[in-house]
C-alpha cells in the first residue's frame, strides 16, 4: 500500500509558530490522509501564511467563510483557506473583526484565490482588502451584500409568484378595492 | 482571415443562453476579425443558493440535497459529503461498502467522460460518431438504472457506508456490460487518435501549458491534460481507492485533443477498477450504525469525474450544520478559459468550452 504524504516539518513549524495565539492541530481520515489545522491570531498574518504555503508550490483548493453564530450567539465572521500541499490538506482560518469584517487578498501568492474572494464578499458581505473591488461573481448588483446573513423565503425571492404569499398578496389587494369582500368570504365559511 | 489593416475589433457577446452551450454562461469576447483577443465571464444565471440551503438541513437531509448539485457527477457529491462527516465523526466504513462506493464512482465517471466526448464530435459536425459514442453511453446508463434503479441519480451512499449491494447476477450483468463497453471504446478511442477531421479540429487548439496549469490551479482531466500528475485517487488516495491503488492518466500537449484522450484513456482505467473491485469485492456489512456526530470541523475530498472535489463541513453538536461548504472541479477551471482562449479562432470558442466539460449547476451551486 502507498505511504501517506506528510506535510513539510520546516513549513509546518513556522505555521504553528504563526498560529501560536490561535491553535493548531491536526487530524486524519480512515484512509491516514493527514489534514492540518491552523487558527491564526489574526487575519492580518494571512498573507504572510500564503507565502509560506505557494514557496512550498502549495495549491489553494478553495475558501470558505463562515458566521458561527450559533456558537457566540452574535455575528462573527471567520474565513478558512484549505490548501493543497504535497497530497496533505492544510486549512489556515482566521476569525474577523466583529465590527468591520475584513481580510486581506491572497492573490498575489495565488491567482486563483479571485473567485473565492469575490465570492465571499458578495455572501458574507466580507471586505477583501489590497486587490481592486472585487465585482460580484454569482448575485446581482442591486442584491444587498451579505446574502448567507439573511434567511430569505422562496416565497419572498420570487417576489409572491407562488405559494401562500401570492394567495395573501391578491386577498389584501381585493379587500383594499373592496372594502369587506374577504370578511364576507370568510363569514360564508 | 487574422487580423491586419482590414480586420475590425468588435465585441462579441456569447451566451447565457446560446445553441452551443450546454448550460447557461456568459461570455464577453473581444474579437479581431475572427481572432479572440479578450475573454470576460458572467456567471450567476442558475445560482439557487444550495449552501444556504444546506444549512437549513439535517445532516441525513443533506445527503438527498448534494446528490442534487449536479446530474453528471451526482454520485461523487454525496460520497464526499458522507466522506466528510466519516471523518468528523470517526466513523469506521467496512470494506465492503468502500469498494462498493468505488464501483458506483467509477461507474459514473464512464459516463461522465463518454458524454464529453460525443460532445466534442457533435460540436466539430461529426453527428455519426456523436450518435456512436451515446449509443456506447447508453450501456453505462442501462447499467446505472438496472443496479440502482435510477439513470443519473444513483443514491448509493449513505453516512457509514452504501445503500446497495451486489448479488451474483447484478455482477454478471455488470460485468458483461462492461465488457461491451470496452470493446466499443477501444473503437472509438482509435478514431479520436486517428480521424484527420477530428486531429485537425482538436490538436493545437484551447492550449494550456503546465505552468498556466499549475498557476490557476487547475483540476482534474483539465490538469492531467496538461501534463500535470493531479488526482487525488492517486496522490491522497481515500476510502476504496486507498486499498487499490491508481496510476493517473496524463498527457502533455494541453490541448482540446489531450484533454479527450485523457477522458477516453481513463475510461479503460476505470473499467479495470470496476473489475478488480467485482474480483476483490470483501465481504461483511455495507454499513454502520450513525453515531452522535460531535461538534466540530472536516474535510474531505475525492476525484469526481471533472476533477478534485472538496467537502468542508462544520458541525456545532445540533443534527444541522453550521457551514456546508463544496468546491466543485468546474469552479478551479472555468479560468482558464481565458488562457485556452486566447488568440484562438471564433468557430473554436465552444469546442474548447466543452474540453473543460464545465458543469455550472456544480459551479454556482
Amino acid at each position: 500500500m502507498k505511504r501517506n504524504p506528510v506535510l513539510d516539518p520546516g513549513l509546518e513549524r513556522e505555521l504553528e509558530l504563526l498560529a501560536l495565539r490561535g491553535g493548531f492541530r491536526s487530524s486524519e481520515d480512515q484512509a491516514g490522509n493527514l489534514f492540518h489545522w491552523f487558527r491564526l491570531g489574526s487575519p492580518g498574518d494571512l498573507p504572510a501564511a500564503a507565502r509560506l504555503l505557494a514557496a512550498r508550490g502549495a495549491r489553494l483548493c478553495t475558501v470558505t467563510a463562515y458566521d458561527p453564530r450559533r456558537e457566540h450567539d452574535h455575528p462573527r465572521h471567520e474565513v478558512a483557506y484549505h490548501f493543497d500541499c504535497g497530497g496533505v490538506l492544510v486549512t489556515v482560518t482566521a476569525a474577523l473583526d466583529e465590527g468591520e469584517p475584513r481580510v486581506p487578498s491572497i492573490m498575489t501568492e495565488f491567482t486563483n484565490a479571485d473567485w473565492n474572494e469575490r465570492e465571499l464578499a458578495e455572501l458574507y458581505g466580507i471586505q477583501v482588502t489590497d486587490r481592486p473591488t472585487p465585482a460580484r461573481l454569482f448575485l446581482d448588483e442591486s442584491l444587498e451584500r451579505g446574502a448567507m446573513d439573511r434567511v430569505i423565503p422562496v416565497s419572498v425571492l420570487m417576489n409572491g409568484a407562488s405559494s401562500s404569499t401570492l394567495w395573501e398578496r391578491i386577498m389584501g389587494e381585493r379587500q383594499d378595492e373592496s372594502g369587506s369582500l374577504v370578511v364576507h368570504e370568510e363569514e360564508r365559511g | 482571415m487574422s487580423g491586419g489593416a482590414t480586420a475590425k475589433t468588435y465585441t462579441l457577446p456569447v451566451g447565457p443562453v446560446h445553441v452551443a452551450l450546454e448550460e447557461p454562461m456568459y461570455f464577453r469576447l473581444d474579437v479581431e476579425g475572427e481572432i479572440v483577443r479578450g475573454v470576460e465571464l458572467g456567471a450567476g444565471h442558475v445560482h439557487r443558493g444550495m449552501e444556504a440551503l444546506a444549512l437549513r438541513r439535517t445532516l441525513f437531509q443533506n445527503i438527498v440535497l448534494t446528490e442534487r448539485v449536479c446530474s453528471l457527477c451526482s454520485n461523487s457529491h454525496p460520497y464526499t459529503y458522507c466522506m466528510a462527516v466519516e471523518n468528523l465523526a470517526g466513523m469506521t466504513v467496512p470494506e465492503r461498502a468502500q469498494v462498493l462506493r468505488v464501483i458506483a464512482e467509477e461507474i459514473k465517471r464512464i459516463s461522465s467522460h463518454l458524454f464529453n466526448v460525443a460532445v466534442l464530435a457533435h460540436i466539430i459536425g461529426f453527428k455519426s460518431l456523436f450518435m456512436h459514442v451515446m449509443e456506447v453511453r447508453e450501456i453505462m446508463q442501462d447499467i446505472k438504472e438496472t443496479v440502482y434503479g435510477n439513470r443519473m441519480d444513483l443514491a448509493a451512499n449513505c453516512i457509514g457506508g452504501v445503500r446497495y449491494d451486489l448479488d451474483e447476477e447484478l455482477t454478471g450483468y455488470l460485468l458483461h456490460g462492461l465488457d461491451s463497453v470496452r470493446g466499443q471504446v477501444e473503437g472509438v478511442h482509435k478514431i479520436y487518435s486517428s480521424d484527420r477531421m477530428l486531429l485537425r479540429r482538436s490538436r493545437g487548439v484551447g492550449v494550456l501549458g503546465a505552468a498556466d496549469a499549475r498557476e490557476l490551479g487547475v483540476v482534474g482531466p483539465v490538469a492531467r491534460g496538461s501534463g500535470l500528475e493531479l488526482d487525488v485517487r492517486h496522490n491522497a488516495p481515500y476510502g476504496g481507492y486507498a486499498l487499490l491503488g491508481v496510476e493517473p492518466v496524463v498527457e502533455r500537449d494541453g490541448d482540446v485533443h489531450s484533454r479527450a484522450m485523457v477522458r477516453l484513456r481513463e475510461i479503460f482505467v476505470s473499467i479495470e477498477l470496476i473489475r478488480r473491485c467485482v474480483r476483490e469485492l470483501p465481504g461483511g456489512p455495507t454499513t454502520v450504525l450513525l453515531p452522535e456526530i460531535p461538534a466540530g470541523e472536516a474535510l474531505a475530498r475525492s476525484e469526481a469525474p471533472r476533477g478534485e472535489l472538496v467537502y468542508f463541513l462544520r458541525t456545532d453538536g445540533t443534527d444541522v450544520p453550521n457551514r456546508l461548504k463544496w468546491r466543485v472541479p468546474s469552479y478551479m477551471n472555468w479560468e482558464a478559459l481565458g488562457r485556452m482562449m486566447r488568440d484562438c479562432r471564433v468557430s473554436d470558442i465552444a469546442l474548447i468550452v466543452n474540453s473543460i466539460d464545465p458543469c455550472i449547476s456544480c459551479t454556482e451551486r
